[in-house]
């Protein structure tokens, strides 16, 4: 007999009469015996058979309604799938677009809690899925951006980009004037492959690639943010583009009067004072105002 | 009665004495499992349901087979076992009356303390194979059958249970 299952065939008392003399001789066997007698003598607790009949009983009929429900379920979850997916497909791709229309400025928050003011008649253009690893804003016009701490990206114009470096500023890209003012922390500018680090209180200005000197910035933010603009040596000409984007109105200058060069404060929420400023300034008077459109012409 | 072909296990009747028939040794062999009495009565319910839910697929012979090939599956995922307490029955067939003083009275009380000490020690394969042996009196063949494994294995399994409550015993000793 194999020594692996003799135990066992003692215990099923398939011995024979040799093999249990062997056995009943080895020095293990009183305690063998005794594991046979009282392990025969042990119950399990006794199970509740009826309870268990009557919850079986109760649960017979559970299939049928699994069967009802499997095709259905899986409609609905395949539906699911495919709505999720095209969700997710437009959300990848979405671009999100804010925009400034002539007259008002936007506010909003870039995906990283930084802010940015939108001046009249700017638009910006950002992702905001996947943010963290396509950190860049699109702008066009002028928008003032003020950065969440430790956070970073490019703001891209057709004229030249900014690297934020954690900090405020304000960006100005129209027709071929690029204006970059920094007011808090550093920020880089690259244009015409040439890249500058801004300071607090410095700026870029640059017109048609070429730079030019504007003074020393001296506020804490740009004063457009409180429709209030500082010129310095500026042509009449984009002053009076700028009026015409604050105010949402259509400004007809004589043509000689554009390159006179403006200096000083200009209201951008008052009209009338905005009026009398240049008309003062510049001898002109308003000849007509019909609606909208404001026409004039030298006194 | 709408479907005249309805029989074997799907008949009421036939269902019931199957289930008289089989589940106190199902119940017993997964409390032997799982050492826990919910646990065990989980499964043994989880197990006839689905028995029921597909009486029409299973020919009554293959029945307890299906019974248990459930109960197994649905076992994996149930956790490991507490401790097995199991309750002594005093059998008086084999007692000399001369035996029954007080001395021995407590040398057995001690004894079956060992043993169930001992058999809450065993392997879930050991334990499992021995008690339903011990308790409800399965033959190696039908231990065979439930376990899913040869006779020859659960004879193995039998001889290594002696051994190590021997052990187990003498070295409580």
């Amino acid at each position: 007999m194999k020594e692996d299952i003799k135990l066992a065939k003692w215990l099923d008392g398939k011995m024979d009469e040799k093999e249990l003399q062997e056995f009943e001789a080895l020095p293990g066997f009183e305690t063998y015996r005794k594991i046979k007698e009282y392990s025969g003598a042990f119950t399990a607790p006794e199970a509740d058979t009826d309870t268990i009949y009557q919850n079986i009983t109760r649960n017979k009929n559970r299939k049928n309604k699994v069967v009802k429900l499997t095709p259905w379920f899986s409609k609905i979850a395949a539906a699911l799938i495919v709505m999720l997916g095209t969700a997710y497909f437009f959300y990848a791709t979405h671009t999100t677009n804010e925009i400034a229309v002539a007259g008002e400025h936007t506010e909003f928050l870039l995906p990283d809690n930084s802010s940015v003011v939108l001046n009249a008649g700017s638009e910006a253009e950002f992702r905001a899925w996947n943010w963290d690893s396509n950190r860049k804003v699109e702008l066009y016009g002028e928008a003032y951006f003020k950065v969440a701490k430790g956070q970073k990206f490019d703001v891209v114009t057709t004229l030249g980009k900014v690297t934020v470096m954690g900090t405020e500023f304000n960006v100005k890209a129209r027709g071929n004037r690029f204006d970059v003012v920094c007011f808090e922390g550093k920020v880089k500018v690259t244009s015409n492959n040439t890249e500058t680090i801004l300071t607090p209180g410095k700026s870029v200005s640059l017109e048609n690639g070429k730079s030019i000197t504007t003074p020393k910035e001296k506020g804490i933010e740009p004063s457009w943010i409180n429709y209030e603009v500082h010129y310095h040596d500026e042509r009449l000409a984009n002053v009076i583009a700028e009026m015409e984007r604050q105010y949402n109105i259509t400004i007809n200058l004589p043509k000689e009067k554009g390159d006179s060069e403006f200096n000083g404060p200009l209201p951008m929420n008052n009209l009338d004072i905005a009026l009398e400023n240049i008309t003062t300034l510049y001898n002109l008077k308003v000849v007509k105002k019909d609606g909208d459109k404001i026409i004039l012409a030298t006194e | 009665m709408k479907k005249n072909t309805i029989s074997g296990i799907c008949e009421e009747i036939t269902f019931s004495s199957f289930f008289e028939n089989h589940a106190k040794s199902l119940r017993n062999y997964l409390f032997y499992k799982f050492g826990n009495e919910d646990q065990a009565d989980d499964v043994t319910q989880e197990a006839f349901i689905k028995l029921w839910q597909n009486c029409a697929d299973v020919p009554p012979e293959k029945a307890k087979s299906f019974l248990y090939t459930v109960a197994n599956n649905t076992s994996l995922n149930h956790i490991a076992h507490q401790k097995v307490v199991l309750q002594y029955v005093a059998k008086n067939t084999h007692k000399h009356t001369d035996k029954q003083n007080p001395e021995f009275l407590m040398e057995e009380e001690q004894f079956k303390t060992k043993l169930q000490k001992a058999i809450a020690g065993l392997t879930e394969a050991q334990r499992t194979a021995f008690l339903l042996h011990r308790i409800d009196g399965k033959k190696y063949h039908e231990i065979a059958e439930i376990l899913g494994i040869s006779i020859k294995a659960v004879e193995k399994r039998i001889h290594k249970a002696l051994v190590e409550l021997r052990k187990e015993i003498e070295n409580i000793r």
